[in-house]
Formats: C-alpha cells, sequence, structure tokens
C-alpha cells in the first residue's frame, strides 16, 4: 500500500489586491486578493520551496523519483525536475520527471507516483506542483489565477494518509489551452468549460473513487476540489451535495487565488493541516476531464502536523503597490535597467554543487567550512581535502548594503528599488555574500535573522540562470 | 625579499592628461598627450630612447594587450605590456616597469595607464568584466565597499557625519587641481543630503566616473641626473599584495580592514626601511574609491590604531596643512578614477609633491610619501613610496 508520508506547500510574499487591478484594467473586481510570484520566482522555484516544506528534516538521500506538474515550466525543453532535483539535493540517480499539459497533471502525478511505490520499483517518491501561469492582461484569468506550489511525498506503508484509490474520467473539451506559440492560456467560454467539462467530470471522476472505495459522500470528512472559480466550486459542491461548512474545503480564493496545476494539491496539504484520524479525504483535479483520490488519514497524522509552514504562507502576505509592479513582476513591462547579456553556461554547469546543490566544502586538515567550493582551503591552504557538505538554510546577517545601482530590486514604497546585499553567517557557521530578495529593507540590521531560498539569479546567454538568495524568515 | 628596489630606480617625468569626461578622445588620444608629456619632461626622445612600455587598463573596450600603447604611440618593434590588476592596475604597471630598470633590463621605460569609461557603451563601470561568475557574488562597485561602513558603524559608532568630512576635505584641495575632474568645494549638508548610492554611501561618498591618462618615465639614478639633474624622485618601494575576490565569503572578514592593505604596506616599509609611517612619511594619496575606504586605509596603513580614522581628519591631521595630509591632490573624490590611470596618476603626484611642483596644493617639506592604489572587493592593494634621492 502507498501513503502519504508528508506535505509542503508554498505561497510567494505577494499579493496584489483585485480592486487594483479592476481600477486598472477597466472590469469588475473579483475581490480579495491574490499571491503572485516575485520577479526571481516561476513554477520551478516555488516548487522547490514547497519540496523544501515538505522535506523538512528528512534525508533527502532516501528520495527514488521526483515529479514536476506544471503548465508554466520557464522551459518548453529542458527538464525542471532535473534543476529542482539538484537544488533538493537529491541523489544522482533518482528519476525525474515533468508532468504537464493539463491542471490535473498534479493529482496524476501523486497516482504515478502511489503507482510507483504500490508496484515496488520506488520507496519514496516526490510529487511537486506548481504554477505561475501567465494571464492575459484586463482578463478575468488575470485575477482568478494566484501563483503557488504545493508537494506531497508518497511512500510505501499508510504515513499520515493513506491512498486509498484514484479514478479518471476524460474529456477531449476545448477548455483553456495554450499553444506552443500562446503568451497566454485561450479561453474559449469558461461558462461552456464550467457546465460541459468540469461539472460533468468532477463528479463522474469523485462518484467513481467513492464507488471503487466503497465510501458513501457522507463518510467523507473533506473535499478538497479544484476549481476555476468561487461560483464553479459551490455549483461542484451542491450538485454532489456536500454541507458546505464542514465538507468542502475552502478554495482560498480571497487570498491566493486559483494556483493552477499546484491548486487540488494545495487544498489537499490544507485538508491534511487539519485532518484527524481516520478523516477521509477526496481531492480532485480539473483539466480535459478529472482525476480524483481518496485517502485516509493515519494515526501519525497529528505528529506531522505543525511540523511544516504549508498553507500559513498564504498568511504572511505583502501587497504590491500598484499595478505597475504587478506588470513589472510578470515581465508584461520593461523596467529599462540595463542589462548586460552573457555568462557562462559551462561554469555554471562546473560549479553544480555550489550554485545549485548549495554545498560548502568541509576542510578534513583544519574543519573551516567554506564556501564556495573550491580545492583549496582559505583558511588553512590543505590541498584537495574537503568533503562537501550541504548548507543550512537559516542565519543572521552580518553586513549588508542597498546598492542602488543594481536592480530593479525590492519594492519599497520610495518606487526606488535598491538591490539588498547581505553577509550572511548560517547557523552551520559557514559564512555567504548574497542578494537579499523580498526585503523590507526598513527591517535590515545587523543580527536580522534570514533564511535561504532557491530563486532566479539573472537570465543571460538566453539561459535562465538559478541560485540561493537571501530572504526575510516567513 | 633580498634587497628590494629602494633607490635603485629614479622617476624622470611625469604626465598627467586633464581627468573627466572625454567623449572627444579616444583611449589612444589620452595615452598620447600623458606618455609625451612625460618623455617631454623627462628630456628623452619615445622612439629613440624608450626601450619598453608598460600600460595598464582595465576595460576591453580601451583596447587590448600591448597594442593600447604601441599603436596610438606607433611604438613597434619593441616591448609594451598590458597589465591588468583591477583598480590597482595602474601601479602594477609602474612596479612592472620599475623592476625592468632595477634587473638591468633596461635603462628607460615608460608606465602608464588609461582608461575610456564613457566608451564601453553603458552608464557607471561596465559589469561585463567585473561580473565573473554566473551566479555567486555580484554587485556594483559601492556595494564593494558599503558593508565595511556598516559593520564599522555597528563596531566605533562611526556615523555618515564622519564619513562626510572625508569627502569635504578631498573636495576642499581637489578645487585647486587643474588637473582634477571635480574642481569644486562641497559642504558636510551636500554630502549627507546626496541620494543614496550604495546604502550607507551616497552620491558625493563614491568617486565619480572619469577618464584619463597618465604616465611615468622611468631610469636609473645616473642616468637621471646625466638627463634632469637633480629634478627627479627616487622610488623607495613599490608593494602589491592580492587577495580573494570574495572576501565576504571568507569566516574572517570583518569589514573593519583589508588585509591587502595591510600586507602591501607592511612590504612596502620593510623595503623603504620605514618603522613609523606616521613619523617618517611626510604625506600620502590613498585611493578614496569610497569616503569609508580612505578611513580604513588610515589604519591599515597603521597612521593611527582601530576606530581612530575619523578622529584625524575631524582634527585636521590629515588636512593639506595638518600634521599628516592625506589626498592634498583631491583623492580620487575629485579625480575620479579611471581604472588603469589612476595608480599611475598616484605616483607622479608623489614625484610633483617631492619635487615641490604642486603648484596650489603643494605638501610643506614634502620629502617623502606614500602612494596607496586599490583594487576588486577589497582584494588588491599596491602601495608606492617616493622621495627625494638619498
Amino acid at each position: 500500500m502507498a501513503g502519504i508520508l508528508s506535505y509542503g506547500a508554498y505561497v510567494p510574499v505577494w499579493r496584489i489586491s483585485r480592486d487594483e487591478i479592476a481600477r486598472n484594467s477597466g472590469g469588475g473586481s473579483m475581490a480579495g486578493e491574490r499571491a503572485v510570484a516575485s520577479r526571481d520566482e516561476d513554477s520551478l522555484t516555488m516548487a522547490v520551496e514547497a519540496g523544501l516544506d515538505c522535506l523538512g528534516s528528512l534525508d533527502s538521500q532516501e528520495i527514488d523519483e521526483l515529479y514536476f506538474a506544471t503548465t508554466s515550466s520557464p522551459f518548453v525543453e529542458k527538464q525542471g525536475a532535473a534543476i529542482i532535483a539538484s537544488a533538493l539535493d537529491l541523489r544522482r540517480d533518482v528519476t525525474t520527471c515533468d508532468m504537464t499539459g493539463s491542471l490535473r497533471a498534479s493529482v496524476l502525478a501523486v497516482k504515478a507516483a502511489a503507482d510507483a511505490v504500490q508496484a515496488g520499483r520506488a520507496r519514496k517518491v516526490l510529487v511537486l506542483a506548481a504554477d505561475a501561469r501567465k494571464a492575459r492582461p484586463r482578463s478575468d484569468l488575470e485575477q482568478s489565477s494566484g501563483d503557488g506550489a504545493a508537494a506531497l511525498l508518497i511512500g510505501a506503508g499508510d504515513g499520515i494518509a493513506r491512498l486509498e484509490g484514484f479514478a479518471s474520467a476524460v474529456n477531449a473539451i476545448p477548455g483553456p489551452w495554450k499553444r506552443t506559440e500562446d503568451d497566454y492560456p485561450n479561453v474559449f467560454d469558461a461558462r461552456f468549460d464550467t457546465r460541459y467539462g468540469f461539472l460533468n467530470d468532477m463528479p463522474q471522476a469523485m462518484a467513481s473513487v467513492m464507488a471503487k472505495c466503497e465510501v458513501g459522500a457522507d463518510t467523507i470528512s473533506r473535499f478538497a476540489l479544484y476549481a476555476p472559480d468561487p461560483r464553479s466550486h459551490m455549483a461542484l459542491a451542491r450538485a454532489m451535495k456536500l454541507d458546505l461548512k464542514t465538507q468542502l474545503q475552502d478554495i482560498m480564493f480571497s487570498s491566493v487565488g486559483v494556483t493552477g496545476t499546484a491548486h487540488s494539491l494545495l487544498l489537499l496539504v490544507a485538508a491534511l493541516e487539519r485532518a484527524t484520524a481516520g478523516q477521509w479525504l477526496l481531492c480532485a483535479g480539473y483539466g480535459e476531464g478529472s482525476t480524483a483520490l481518496l485517502s485516509r488519514a493515519t494515526g501519525k497524522i497529528e505528529q506531522e502536523q505543525g511540523k511544516h509552514r504549508g498553507t500559513k504562507y498564504a498568511l504572511s502576505g505583502r501587497l504590491l503597490p500598484s499595478y505597475g509592479h504587478f506588470l513589472d513582476f510578470k515581465n508584461e513591462i520593461d523596467t529599462g535597467w540595463p542589462e548586460w547579456q552573457k555568462s557562462s553556461v559551462v561554469r555554471y554547469w562546473r560549479d553544480e554543487n555550489s550554485a545549485l546543490r548549495l554545498h560548502g566544502m568541509k576542510c578534513r586538515a583544519c574543519g573551516g567550512l567554506q564556501y564556495p567550493v573550491s580545492r583549496v582551503c582559505a583558511l588553512c591552504g590543505a590541498k584537495d581535502s574537503y568533503e562537501d557538505v550541504r548548507l543550512t538554510r537559516k542565519g543572521k546577517v552580518f553586513s549588508y548594503t542597498h546598492d542602488y545601482l543594481l536592480g530593479p530590486g525590492n519594492v519599497p514604497p520610495d518606487g526606488i528599488s535598491p538591490t539588498t546585499r547581505v553577509v550572511v553567517d548560517l547557523e552551520d557557521g559557514c559564512r555567504l555574500w548574497l542578494e537579499m530578495t523580498d526585503p523590507d529593507t526598513s527591517e535590515i540590521g545587523v543580527g536580522t535573522p534570514v533564511e535561504l531560498t532557491f530563486r532566479l539569479v539573472n537570465e543571460k546567454s538566453n539561459y535562465r540562470f538559478y541560485g540561493w538568495k537571501a530572504r526575510p524568515v516567513r | 625579499m633580498r634587497e628590494g628596489i629602494r633607490d635603485k630606480v629614479a622617476i624622470i617625468g611625469t604626465g598627467v592628461t586633464k581627468f573627466g569626461e572625454h567623449w572627444d578622445k579616444s583611449a589612444g588620444d589620452l595615452i598620447v598627450d600623458a606618455v609625451h608629456a612625460a618623455c617631454g619632461e623627462a628630456n628623452v626622445d619615445l622612439k629613440r630612447d624608450v626601450e619598453a612600455i608598460w600600460a595598464s587598463t582595465l576595460y576591453y573596450w580601451s583596447g587590448m594587450s600591448g597594442w593600447i600603447a604601441a599603436d596610438p604611440l606607433r611604438f613597434y618593434g619593441k616591448p609594451v605590456t598590458r597589465v591588468e590588476n583591477q583598480c590597482a592596475s595602474g601601479m602594477d604597471a609602474v612596479r612592472n616597469a620599475a623592476y625592468a630598470v632595477a634587473a638591468g633590463a633596461y635603462d628607460i621605460v615608460v608606465a602608464c595607464g588609461v582608461e575610456k569609461l564613457l566608451d564601453q557603451g553603458g552608464r557607471g563601470l561596465s559589469q561585463e568584466i567585473v561580473h565573473t561568475h554566473p551566479v555567486l557574488a555580484w554587485q556594483s562597485a559601492p556595494a564593494y565597499f558599503a558593508p565595511c561602513a556598516v559593520s564599522a558603524f555597528k563596531e566605533w559608532g562611526w556615523s555618515r557625519e564622519d564619513l562626510a568630512r572625508v569627502a569635504v576635505k578631498n573636495h576642499h584641495n581637489g578645487a585647486k587641481h587643474p588637473k582634477a575632474h571635480f574642481q569644486m568645494e562641497i559642504t558636510a549638508e551636500m554630502v549627507l543630503k546626496a541620494p543614496m548610492v550604495a546604502y550607507p554611501l551616497g552620491l558625493f561618498d563614491c568617486c565619480g566616473l572619469s577618464e584619463g591618462a597618465a604616465a611615468v618615465v622611468l631610469t636609473r639614478p645616473d642616468i637621471a641626473r646625466s638627463l634632469v639633474g637633480d629634478s627627479y624622485a627616487s622610488i623607495k618601494a613599490l608593494a602589491l599584495a592580492v587577495e580573494t575576490q570574495w572576501p565576504y565569503f571568507r569566516p574572517d572578514w570583518t569589514g573593519l580592514a583589508l588585509p591587502a592593505n595591510v600586507k602591501a604596506a607592511q612590504m612596502a616599509y620593510r623595503e623603504a626601511g620605514i618603522t613609523n609611517p606616521r613619523r617618517e612619511l611626510d604625506f600620502a594619496v590613498v585611493h578614496d574609491c569610497f569616503t569609508i575606504t580612505e578611513l580604513l586605509i588610515y589604519q591599515d596603513l597603521g597612521l593611527c590604531p582601530p576606530g581612530e580614522a575619523t578622529e584625524l581628519v575631524k582634527s585636521g591631521v590629515t588636512a593639506i596643512d595638518g600634521e599628516f595630509p592625506v589626498n592634498p591632490d583631491g583623492g580620487l573624490k575629485c579625480f575620479g578614477h579611471p581604472v588603469g590611470a589612476t595608480g599611475v596618476r598616484m605616483v607622479a603626484e608623489l614625484t610633483k609633491q617631492v619635487l615641490g611642483k604642486a603648484e596650489g596644493y603643494q605638501v610643506k617639506d614634502a620629502n617623502i610619501g606614500l602612494a596607496h592604489n586599490l583594487g576588486g572587493p577589497q582584494a588588491i592593494a599596491s602601495v608606492a613610496i617616493v622621495g627625494k634621492p638619498d
């Protein structure tokens, strides 16, 4: 049997008020706020965050497979999971795979993980789902979408929630689609897709999985159901005759928005965070059909709760000052900062252990911990005598500056965007010089606690260079 | 060190262009002006007498290889070497040229440096060359030094007002230097109210972006006397210390002292036979790329104990008429920092001062002085000591 061993989630710190979007785009406001990936975040970096949250203190070396579900991978040709596996410092023989093309790729990934575990081909499979979808400015999708990620660790045994069954329905309906050459998803008519797709396929998959497991809807404590918008969500809940107050997991529309591929799992994580032993949880995703999964919390669920930040990330938001900032974050407008264009992909590849895996070197001669890895110890001069060590990701600011010549950086109220740089002393004693992302410049000083986050550092030579930055503790 | 080069090499000619924005001149044009001026002062003919050239420049749009000097000067068929050691390139060119003379390889050589920053195709210092790793440790030049100020504020209670006094002092001196880019006095209030560049460094805490070239002619003392009589200065020491490009990753980085400065100074003092620099030297020209840098340099050079540099400025010790004038020329604060040219210009300034030719900004009783050139993120320091011949 396969079960959920752990869970995690991530929601970026930035929010935009839908009223602010509406004021600028001229439409009605859907009210509330939506989450916005920072300028240096994308589905890949958010997946890393959710993965870190999910793994917590677990040994990343035990992961056998990694699936990355998204419809907004920054690469059309290049596997996101490979970069994520490196950032999470997984083994070199891990099986990695991107699952894409449909917003239910996340639930499909969980099914594939459960199948691999049940077949005995893998012991632990990490499923990451993330989306930072681009929506056409002024479209409904721009307001309804949110950016975020969720993670589930699937493994042998019952874990904290036993995976009881899966069921799917498929439907070649022209719901939202995005061709290779499209900048944004096309939406033919959202009402059409809801009526003939969503409200048809979701109940079908849900009924099917309940029948397979011989469980009635009344027995199920929580329904974590993807929906493209709150109205469709309510329509589905009513069609399924759910008790809206007790059985329906809130879809976080007013605080986060619909996080695409991640959303069904994000809601399941929210349900797991409050579940008690023995409770049944149904999660269903949608996209050209539906896939539903039924799980049942075990006696271990309560030990896991509180170990992860999970949907608490949704609570610590900072409002973007304007729709202009939102468009800038979504790369819709040119910030006008001069950029030099070239960098060395070869050097980046060669330095993977430092740049992506966050390895420092521990000198065998003097014990000194240093970053980045290099052949000769900076402290005692010993040559080729060190071990690679994965660094901790928490530390304190030793010194810093706000660099007004490099940008665009953070988002202060005065409109000037310096880039903050910090000298950080990590808890393990290693010292790093890092860019600080998402900072509140008024809250940075010597001694300020920070944590490390995986972000896009720059984009040159037509490549995306990812690496580690510091950010305020969330 | 076996013997070093103390008093083995003489400076017989200096040439410095006006520093500033030279939109209408190429790097070659500036090199021609500086080198010919230096040769003129030295009473030597470039093509006939000069045997080799060391030329420094950082950015490749200013030129590459020995061509940066060979082509504009039409100085062909002889040794010309481009020297690059970040912002300390200039003084390193002088060092290499001096060693060739001291070794007896050549009788008469030229060291020169130039930088055409406006030709780099962008505003400010182009990062194209500075940014050496795809994702690790990059920032603007002021941000290299700003964390030192944050650390000094915390450790010693220094303030932005303390930094401002350095800028005011240097602008006071530079206002009288005809070659300076910024020939104007400023007030502490201007410094404190200027826009922020890299917190806590504001606009006037930073040196400007300038262009220019400088050259010196070097020879043996016996040849010097035959060419210019007594009108030459003698190199007492030339030292260079290279530290890490990534100081902030070092577990022992404090921001309160720059190890390259300390080591280069100790090396130079030993070569020149100096034990108490504050007493035995008469003045200094130092690399005040940022106000905080000048203060830390005082301490690194051993002019005062750690934490007391601000007092030297406050009490007027380092003013032009003080007990130990620092940057009587106005420093980088007024000259800006055409990277490859700066170190050569500093050696030219020492020569002018010890020869008593620093009209308008002459230090009293300037018999022996020190120049300090700093490169990279506090990483490459060069120290020259130049005085009257023994």
